[in-house]
């Protein structure tokens, strides 16, 4: 269906190529997942299926492409547009109509079918992806499932044979995402289609996939092959996969069902060694939090903030100690942003204070309160306009009055963020990760006592939030407090010294990690679920048990203080 | 619920029917009409609060009424007198000319009232989508910006916080920069997005259509029709027919090369509902009432549509017939009401 030959592309003005001699073929109805580090090639691989590289993007293309018969080179992307339907990665940016019936048909206007046959189809579509009850709704009304939804839907309207999908969830909260992948294993199951899904939440895809692509970037070749297979081979897996392969599991299993036998097996077999009980706290850093950290930083009590008639928080009691981190969690719409708004002073509470250090924030100037507060959007891209990344850091003293004096040094705090040798770039030209860093120096150039983080890890990969940990892991140990607001359950996992759970604007439960995230069933991370009772939430918390009673080694640079997630769940 | 093109001429016929009556009788009762067809086509949730009609009712006719019997001195029955020394307003202010304000406003709030419904009832896109299809491309380019606008907003509000979060403050034109820069920037990747989003859906899949020798020859002959009309029309007062069917061919050429390009575009267009018979129903309704306000029927008293208050005051008449004709309005909200679950 898909046949690559020694594929070659780099943008216009690039010195190197994205793509270098990638070799692919991909068979008809087969299921692929496309993956790799961020700058790897995954979308431009993605887009030279229908035509968008070269035609959309110039650039210079060499090798040979033919997706369903054609040549998307020689023909260009409206005609192939019929063969291979194409959802971007955010939801927003590619709607052209209003509504949903009419964004599906906006496909089939273009290619000129008849009215009635048009009707049919759009129904057709409706109801292949169960949005038959949403079809005179406004775009703007849906969430982000949903939406993801109808830009399958219009990407289906030409019944193409080919679904492509650029990282298609990594714009949306945790049951948005599985509502998405979901959609696609049925609709692989009720259509023939074949399906490529470039994603980072591994996990979830992985039982329905009949082949694994890994990108390495950088010039390496490309893997491709079945999943175990290629899941071997990959530095960057889930928590599970990571502990399978350190435990030397075989076959390697790739949900934690197929996982548990295996996991009894393995803790059975130990347990004669086994010197505690089992059900106890793990001996990690979880256990000092509710101790060391009795100097609050931040308190915010009986908070209530309403918009209209519509309550979003309701007596919200939360409070951040020196050098702690704490995650609040949530669904989406819970009023996790909207606290940090009120924090900062961005929103008037109704009820309620908030102490900063002992002293109200009440009626404080918001730009007076970022001078201890460093508050952290969840889109970098809004804070970013300055022509260089040293320039982003200077503007935030300027603004403060600190570019005399300045709490760092910012030649110090790129070096720290990694940004020193980007650090005359343009900070739009950089990667996801990297515009994060930039946005997160902005910020933190102030040296705030108090770091505030809208959903950091949005969009990052693998190896961008292992740097994000350290990088918080360092400002903790200085003293500073923070307050995370994520859905990455495997960051919180290995990260957090407190969880707060926000429901519907009240706190739910609030404490240390594993007795919060092993309760909630939607927020238990991979090893709690693969463990349960064990109070286990990292790689690391199960080998540092387990290693004492096996007698396997341990593979390659693998050890229990690392802490192998990936983003997802 | 019921299709734009209904609304559409539902909406033009209150707004005729608006300005080609100054009988307070009708005034009112046309007001009614929309005031019930706003209840019946608002959300549950806006109907428990003072319609927005009457808000601006309250708004509108006295500021009409005391502005008319202030500047205009008309009328016989004198209520008081201001010194003459006073600019425009001096004279006498009579009650002929503040029932004749009470009634502008009233025709003023009777508009606003149609524009309102019509504005609630119908997307915009829908609209737009009633564009020929000649306008195909036009009409994508403005279903877009429509769509673009509210983003853009909702994407300047957050770029606002997130730099009065880095202490930034607004004090001059310098200091919009932090702000202008990422929403432009942020405005072009979205373009750019989009314009990608549409290439692999097919946009522009046609190649460019050429625009034959015979169309065009349609479009100009229909213009300059169109254009000898007007001017017989213009040089020769009177009931001239020769120009008037110049006009009339212009019209129909002009229309009609505009039908043929529309059909040269290699586009269909998608609409999710039929015409039913509510539609058809709605059109009949707004094409009675259009056609009692403006044809010269016998028997149904058109004349009392205008009523005069000056020079001295007087009860306006009222034809039943009439009125019985202007409820051909009223179907909408019928229909709303019938389909409405108990």
């Amino acid at each position: 269906m898909i046949h690559l030959d020694r594929l070659t592309y780099a943008y216009p003005g690039g010195l190197t190529p994205v793509l270098q001699d990638v070799t692919l073929h991909v068979a008809e109805r087969e299921f692929v997942l496309v993956t790799g580090p961020s700058g790897a090639g995954k979308s431009t691989l993605l887009r030279c299926l229908n035509g968008l590289v070269p035609h959309f993007s110039g650039g210079t293309l060499s090798g040979r492409v033919s997706v369903a018969g054609h040549d998307p080179v020689a023909d260009g992307p409206q005609v192939l547009s019929r063969f291979v339907g194409f959802v971007f990665q955010d939801p927003e940016a590619q709607f052209v109509m209003d509504r949903v019936e009419n964004e599906i048909a906006f496909a089939l206007e273009n290619q000129a079918v008849p009215p009635d046959e048009m009707r049919a189809r759009v129904e057709e579509v409706l109801g292949l992806l169960d949005l038959t009850s949403l079809r005179d709704r406004p775009l703007e009304t849906l969430s982000g499932g949903e939406r993801q939804r109808v830009a399958i839907a219009a990407a289906l309207a030409l019944r193409p044979r080919i679904l492509v999908l650029d990282e298609p969830t990594s714009q949306l909260d945790p049951l948005s995402a599985q509502d998405v992948l979901e959609t696609l294993v049925r609709l692989r199951d009720r259509i023939e289609l074949t399906i490529l899904l470039a994603e980072h939440r591994l996990e979830r895809v992985l039982p329905h996939v009949d082949r694994l692509v890994y990108l390495q970037g950088c010039g390496q070749p490309v893997l491709s092959g079945w999943p175990r297979e290629i899941l071997g081979q990959m530095d960057l897996t889930p928590p599970l996969i990571t502990l399978g392969k350190a435990l030397g599991w075989k076959p390697l299993p790739l949900t934690v069902d197929e996982a548990r036998a295996l996991a009894r097996a393995q803790v059975a077999s130990g347990r004669r060694e086994i010197s505690r009980p089992h059900p106890e706290p793990p001996p990690s850093r979880h256990a000092a939090s509710t101790s060391t950290f009795s100097e609050a930083l931040l308190e915010v009590e009986r908070l209530s903030f309403s918009y209209g008639a519509n309550r979003v928080l309701c007596r919200v009691s939360l409070a951040v100690g020196r050098g702690e981190l704490v995650a609040l969690v949530g669904p989406n719409g819970s009023g996790k942003t909207t606290l940090l708004r009120c924090i900062v002073g961005l929103l008037n509470p109704d009820q309620g204070r908030i102490l900063l250090e002992g002293e109200s924030v009440a009626g404080r100037d918001t730009a007076d309160l970022c001078r201890r507060i460093g508050y952290l959007p969840q889109n970098p891209n809004d804070l970013l306009f300055a022509d260089t990344v040293l320039e982003e850091l200077e503007v935030t003293l300027r603004n403060l009055g600190l570019s005399d004096a300045p709490p760092v040094d910012p030649d110090e705090l790129l070096d720290r963020l990694h940004l020193r040798e980007v650090a005359t770039s343009y900070p739009r030209d950089l990667s996801v990760g990297q515009r994060q860093r930039v946005a997160l120096g902005a910020v933190t150039v102030t040296r705030p006592r108090l770091l505030l983080l809208d959903e950091p890890t949005r969009g990052m990969d693998y190896p961008a939030k292992t740097e994000l940990v350290r990088l918080l892991r360092q400002w903790q140990a200085e003293g500073t407090g923070v307050l995370l607001v994520t859905h990455d359950v495997e960051l919180v996992a290995q990260a957090a010294d407190r969880v707060a759970l926000l429901v519907g604007g009240e706190i739910v439960a609030d404490g240390p990690p594993s007795p919060v995230l092993t309760e909630s069933p939607m927020f238990a991370p991979q090893m709690a679920r693969l463990f349960p009772h064990s109070g286990w939430l990292t790689v690391g918390d199960v080998l540092s048990h387990l290693r004492p009673l096996t007698s396997l080694p341990l593979c390659g640079k693998l050890s229990p203080d690392d802490n192998f997630s990936f983003p997802g769940e | 619920m019921l299709d734009v093109r209904a609304w559409l001429l539902w909406a033009l016929t209150v707004l005729v029917a608006a300005s080609s009556c100054r009988n307070p009788l009708y005034v009112v009762l046309l007001l009614l009409i929309v005031a019930l067809t706003d209840v019946s086509f608002s959300a549950e949730k806006e109907r428990r609060g003072f319609p927005s009609l009457f808000r601006f009712a309250a708004l509108a006719v006295p500021l009409s009424a005391a502005f008319n019997a202030l500047t205009v001195h008309f009328g016989e029955t004198v209520l008081f007198r201001l010194p003459g020394w006073l600019p425009l307003l001096g004279g006498r202010v009579t009650l002929e000319a503040l029932v004749f304000g009470l009634m502008n406003g009233l025709v003023v709030t009777l508009i606003f009232g149609g524009f309102s419904v019509f504005n609630r009832v119908t997307p915009v896109h829908d609209l737009v989508r009633l564009a020929p299809q000649a306008f195909h491309e036009a009409g994508v380019v403005v279903s877009i910006a429509l769509t673009f606008i509210p983003e853009t907003n909702r994407s300047l509000n957050r770029i606002r916080e997130a730099q009065a979060v880095r202490g930034h403050r607004v004090r001059g034109l310098r200091d919009w920069l932090p702000i202008v820069v990422p929403l432009l920037v942020s405005g072009l990747e979205r373009s750019m997005g989009l314009a990608e989003a549409m290439v692999a859906r097919g946009y522009g899949a046609v190649s460019d259509r050429s625009h034959p020798l015979r169309l065009q020859l349609l479009l100009a002959g229909g213009l300059l029709a169109l254009l000898s009309g007007w001017l017989g029309w213009l040089f020769f007062p009177g009931p001239t027919p020769l120009a008037l069917s110049v006009l009339a061919a212009g019209v129909c050429l002009v229309v009609g090369a505009v039908w043929l390009a529309g059909k040269e575009v290699p586009r269909t267009r998608y609409r999710s509902r039929r015409w039913r018979i509510r539609d058809t129903l709605v059109a009949l309704g707004s094409v009675l009432t259009l056609a009692a306000v403006q044809l010269p029927i016998p028997m149904i008293g058109r004349d009392t549509l205008y009523h005069s208050p000056y020079p001295r005051l007087s009860l306006p008449s009222f034809h039943p017939l009439m009125a019985l004709l202007l409820l051909g309005l009223l179907v909408p909200a019928a229909v709303a009401i019938r389909r409405r679950p108990r």
